[in-house]
């Protein structure tokens, strides 16, 4: 469970004081696919910052499995991240110069897994999103829809409780779109993994179990499909 | 993060751009190239110094003097002794040693035997029916070595002489071989004789060696006409006998017994009072000449270590900025920022690493294909000038590796403090 608490965020000083987010309070459940809506600018970006340890907020708490990550010193929030949570991003993010391989090694490197427990994980997660014939073949080398599915690899091959993503259809054409979209709900539904979506596009957002729309900074409403 | 892993992930990052690697790499090859080099020609030059020096003297030899005044200078007077001195005028004089100062250096444990310098002057030497030439005499030691063209020190003690071949030439014998056997006289002038009727006389000498003159020549200074220590003795005494220098001696060689300690021995003479140095105090400013170059030679390959310090820094802080995306992404995966320092430190190492590499295998190269073409020009034989030590290669370029490391630590602080919001939000 994520408990998002009475959060308030700005940016800039004095003069050009820039309120992000204001009070923004919400529970997201275990395993619930939850969009994060709205325009940008919105402050949807900075939510999902906050919520997962990226960025701090002047005020609030954020709760996960019952600690404050707020609290937490910079070493557990890294350590919090690196088992706990993963991202895929709009524009990817992958390394173009690496292999797929050695893409999708690089959580479980900073998780500290030996050489050889990475090689199983990685194959698996490969596996998962179809990209086993690319497993030597240099990031550089793969479509847009292709790069996104070696970045849901590495999001998922160290098993997240939490999977933050950011826009993850953004650059992508309807098809692969939805290609990746099935891939992330589908590994939400059979693993029980909390999806945190973060868009601007209401077909997506209309997938999730619930919607928190977000407007100037605050919670306009919250919507569950159930 | 295990550092086997940042490693292997620094090296693939230098290698995406392998030509920037490879320069900065070579400026520190630079640095690396001289030190390498300087350091083989030190430890060459050493050597061959060491060569020389175990040629043409002997570590069981002491050269013993008087302890002389203080090289004070004053222009006040010194005091007078009556002991036995040679004055060269303006104040300066050399105490002698006398036959007393010889007995007492005999019973100094470890010492096997005193041989006094005998100071002889020749008048000149000739042969039958030719001119007569000036020359000088010293004693043979057997602990040089010598270049013979002809013949060998057999026989030298039967009033023998070893002559340089430049005698052969004046007294007109074509070759070496037939000056061999050969009588030679020398004239040497009674100390009691008048000054207005000198008396002179002849002593026979026979040929048994002819030496070349070589380069070390200049080392021992042995251009002279070199006679058995007991013949010197008979010279001496006819020279001096009756003079106020008789029965003393500017020196004395000490050869200590096999087993002693030259230094030892050294410091029990300096304790009964006299001056003595061994073989290696004699030699020891040639090392000092040496290491002087030498230390000029690592100062130069220092300061090209130096400014490829900067050459580092600049790259890696060039390389943060092109990666700012991914270090953001490490961080967002949870990447410590003591890992993300540690990828760019070691980065810098491997650069420092490859041109330690590179310029130490160039000197190594070089250094093999200049060395017989040194040899060869200084015509000194099959004689190494460049010595490899494998172990100060490796010292440098870890020192290198180590020099790189700590030019890296500003870049890596810069990527380990990035915000990682900030740095996913370039595109």
């Amino acid at each position: 469970m994520i408990e998002v608490k009475n959060i308030s965020k700005t940016y800039g000083k004095k003069d050009n004081v820039f309120k992000a987010l204001t009070d923004v309070s919400f529970t997201i459940p275990d395993g619930a696919s939850v969009a994060i809506l709205g325009k940008s600018g919105s402050g949807k970006s900075t939510l999902m910052h906050v919520m997962s340890g990226l960025d701090k907020p002047e005020t609030g708490e954020i709760i996960i499995d019952g600690k404050n990550i707020l609290t937490l010193k910079q070493k557990e929030v890294d350590k919090f991240r690196s088992n706990k949570m993963s991202f895929i991003f709009q524009s990817f993010f992958v390394q173009a110069n690496e292999s797929c391989y050695d893409n999708v090694s690089l959580p479980l490197e900073i998780a500290n897994l030996s050489a050889k427990t990475r090689r199983k994980k990685i194959e698996v997660a490969l596996e998962a999103v179809e990209l086993m014939d690319k497993m030597k073949a240099k990031a550089r080398e793969l479509s847009g829809g292709q790069k996104q599915r070696l970045a849901v690899a590495r999001a998922i091959v160290n098993s997240p409780r939490i999977l933050f993503a950011d826009e993850p259809t953004g650059n992508l054409d309807s098809v692969t779109g939805a290609v990746v979209e099935d891939l992330l709900f589908d590994y939400n539904k059979k693993n029980g993994v909390t999806l945190i979506v973060v868009t601007h596009d209401p077909d997506l957002a209309s997938r999730c179990d619930m919607q928190i729309n977000i407007k100037d900074g605050k919670i306009e409403s919250i919507k569950g499909n159930k | 993060m295990k550092i086997r892993d940042i490693t292997i992930r620094a090296g693939r990052s230098l290698k995406q751009a392998k030509a920037r690697t490879l320069l900065t790499s070579l400026a520190i090859g630079v640095g690396a190239f001289t030190i390498v080099l300087s350091l083989a020609v030190g430890a060459g030059g050493r050597a061959y110094a060491g060569d020389i020096i175990s040629s043409n003297t002997n570590v069981h030899e002491l050269y013993v003097q008087s302890k002389q005044e203080g090289g004070r200078v004053s222009t006040a007077p010194k005091k007078y002794s009556n002991d036995p001195a040679i004055n060269y005028g303006g104040g300066v004089s050399v105490k002698l040693l006398k036959q007393l100062d010889i007995d007492k250096l005999s019973a100094i444990s470890g010492v096997k035997s005193v041989t006094p310098y005998y100071m002889v002057s020749p008048k000149y030497v000739t042969t039958a029916g030719q001119d007569k030439y000036q020359t000088s005499a010293e004693t043979f030691s057997s602990s040089i070595k010598l270049d013979y063209v002809a013949g060998n020190s057999d026989g030298i003690e039967k009033q023998g002489v070893v002559v340089p071949d430049g005698y052969r030439e004046v007294f007109g014998y074509a070759t070496a071989q037939d000056f061999l056997g050969k009588t030679v006289q020398v004239a040497v002038e009674s100390g009691s004789s008048n000054l207005l009727q000198p008396e002179i006389k002849l002593f026979d000498f026979k040929v048994v060696g002819v030496i070349k003159q070589s380069a070390l020549a200049v080392v021992n200074g042995s251009n002279g006409l070199q006679i058995f220590e007991k013949d010197m003795k008979t010279l001496y005494d006819y020279q001096k006998q009756g003079t106020a220098l008789y029965g003393t001696y500017m020196a004395a060689t000490v050869i200590i017994n096999d087993n002693a300690d030259a230094k030892v021995v050294k410091t029990a003479i300096v304790d009964a009072g006299y001056d003595a140095k061994t073989a290696e105090d004699l030699m020891s400013f040639i090392f000092q000449f040496i290491n002087v170059l030498q230390a000029i030679l690592i100062g130069f390959g220092v300061l090209a270590v130096l400014t490829s310090v900067f050459g580092i820094i600049n790259t890696q802080y060039i390389s943060v900025l092109e990666r700012t995306q991914q270090i953001g992404l490490m961080k967002a995966l949870g990447m410590r920022r003591r890992d993300i320092g540690r990828l760019f430190k070691l980065e810098a190492a491997w650069i420092g690493f490859i041109g330690g590499v590179i310029g130490g295998g160039l000197a190594v190269v070089f250094g093999l294909i200049a060395n017989p073409l040194i040899s060869d020009a200084l015509n000194i034989g099959k004689v190494s000038l460049i010595i490899f030590d494998p172990l100060s290669v490796i010292s440098v370029v870890a020192g290198l590796v180590i020099v790189s490391v700590v030019s890296g630590i500003l870049p890596a602080r810069k990527a380990a403090k990035l915000n990682p919001i900030d740095a996913l939000r370039t595109e």
